[in-house]
């Protein structure tokens, strides 16, 4: 199988932790709006994206996780007025840490989604998604299962 | 130099005193390139104490080590201070816990001692090979005098001591309530070139790099033990429930557990380079702290244990910070 076939084949898991009162009300926009976003996105949702640790993006790419999207208010608009701030401070340096490691940064996806911006959120799993493919299948340190 | 005899009368002019509890400081080992830590709660036990380029550890690290007992009814608690000897990199430790509130200001006596630089013991080793004996040294600006069993041979700084004291900003201690020596001029500068060096590789690089760094770690946990900022009563490595890496020494719990921890030290991490120090495989524990310290710095201005009057960095946040990777 040529390299191009495998990528053709290869559909990532994206694991999304959405905040409450934007990002998931702005995905259920999206489906009640009828709009097509890829199917690729697992969503889990979180009261706040200043609830998310960073740890989960961790844990999420050890688990099968291609690629991870966390996704909240608008900065100024976090429902619990700063949760957002330090989200935002903390998965900067995840970020940069997990690229150090060799993590391809394009793994790690940050957005903001308001609960009236639907068609937003699939533009974001798109580019979530895209970005995921490029990266490829994530074997670099998930969790295998063992064969004693 | 520290003249030995002024640090020793110091230590015990500080341990006499009645709200004095125990001093912690450093004292000649049974051998090899490092001094080892000394903890002493007697005036007469006082001549142990010494200071020179041997003394690598961070006394600041047993500060918070201490099991806070429940107290018997009708006892009061034990609020003597505790005295420690600190070096410049030491003190930014104890400037941390301060800001983070880990004991306060009164707790603490705080011997400052200006530093030029310590051995790093792996280099010794590859000049000297394993010796039997303890081993003493002196510095002056542009030499080390190693001292092994009366045998003294000299060699530049660079070659011998550690890299952090080659790239040190804090030779005198930030935070003392006695100064044991004359302040050293600042002598080193950090430009961060090696993370810059490895930042240059590509994705696929710097996990190779990191496969085979993180595969040889068999998870004894020294790094975070040693670590002084690491004074969780609970640590999340070894927390069951819920359980957030698992126990098995694989690629995949390794490499979790050592994201985990330099996270944990982001904004945090001052550079006493500790972990590497006791990392009995060998890893460049310090290159990923490093990475996060450069970072800190460059986005967010921000440099732990410099002021205790600071926010923690993440238990802050500012309404421009960066967002470049947002989509």
């Amino acid at each position: 199988m040529s390299e191009d076939a495998k990528n053709e084949e290869f559909e990532p898991n994206i694991v999304a932790f959405l905040c409450n009162w934007c990002s998931y009300a702005g995905a259920d926009l999206a489906g009640t709006s009828r709009m097509h976003y890829l199917p690729n996105i697992k969503i889990i949702r979180v009261m706040c994206s200043g609830r998310v640790n960073p740890l989960f993006l961790v844990n999420a790419l050890q688990q099968g996780a291609d690629g991870v999207l966390i996704s909240g208010c608008h900065p100024g608009d976090c429902h619990y007025l700063e949760g957002n701030y330090y989200a935002r401070r903390r998965f900067m340096l995840m970020h940069k840490l997990l690229e150090h490691v060799g993590v391809d940064p394009g793994r790690v996806n940050m957005s903001w989604v308001s609960a009236s911006e639907g068609a937003k959120f699939g533009d974001v799993v798109e580019e979530a998604v895209t970005k995921a493919k490029e990266a490829g299948p994530m074997d670099q340190f998930r969790r295998r299962r063992i064969n004693w | 130099m520290v003249d030995s005899k002024k640090l020793q009368d110091k230590a015990r002019e500080t341990l006499v005193r009645d709200d004095v509890r125990r001093l912690i400081g450093w004292k000649r080992g049974t051998y090899g390139y490092e001094a080892a830590p000394a903890v002493i709660k007697d005036a007469s036990d006082a001549e142990a104490l010494i200071f020179d380029p041997t003394c690598v550890q961070n006394p600041a690290s047993f500060l918070t080590l201490e099991e806070k007992l429940p107290v018997p009814r009708g006892a009061e608690p034990d609020t003597r201070k505790v005295a420690v000897m600190v070096k410049g990199c030491d003190s930014r430790a104890i400037v941390q816990h301060l800001l983070e509130k880990a004991y306060g200001r009164d707790d603490v006596i705080v011997l400052g001692i200006p530093c030029r630089g310590v051995i790093d013991r792996r280099k010794a080793q590859k000049l000297f090979g394993d010796v039997g004996v303890a081993v003493s040294a002196k510095i002056d600006k542009e030499k080390v005098a190693v001292d092994i069993g009366g045998e003294v041979k000299t060699v530049d700084r660079k070659d011998i001591l550690m890299d952090k004291c080659l790239r040190c900003r804090y030779p005198n201690p930030l935070v003392s309530d006695f100064l044991l020596d004359e302040e050293v001029e600042k002598f080193a500068d950090d430009d961060f070139a090696d993370v810059v060096e490895f930042e240059k590789q590509a994705p696929a690089d710097k996990w190779t790099h990191w496969d085979e760094q993180f595969g040889k770690c068999i998870r004894c946990y020294s790094c975070r033990n040693v670590c002084p900022m690491c004074y969780c009563v609970e640590c999340v490595v070894t927390k069951l429930r819920p359980q957030w890496t698992r126990r098995s020494t694989d690629i995949s719990e390794n490499t979790a557990y050592h994201i985990q921890r330099a996270w944990h030290l982001a904004g945090r991490c001052i550079e006493c380079m500790e972990c590497q120090r006791v990392c009995p495989v060998d890893i460049p524990i310090m290159t990923l702290n490093r990475k996060l310290t450069r970072d800190v710095k460059e986005l967010f201005d921000y440099e732990p244990g410099v002021d205790t009057e600071a926010q923690p960095l993440l238990a802050s946040y500012n309404p421009q910070d960066p967002e470049e990777y947002i989509m």
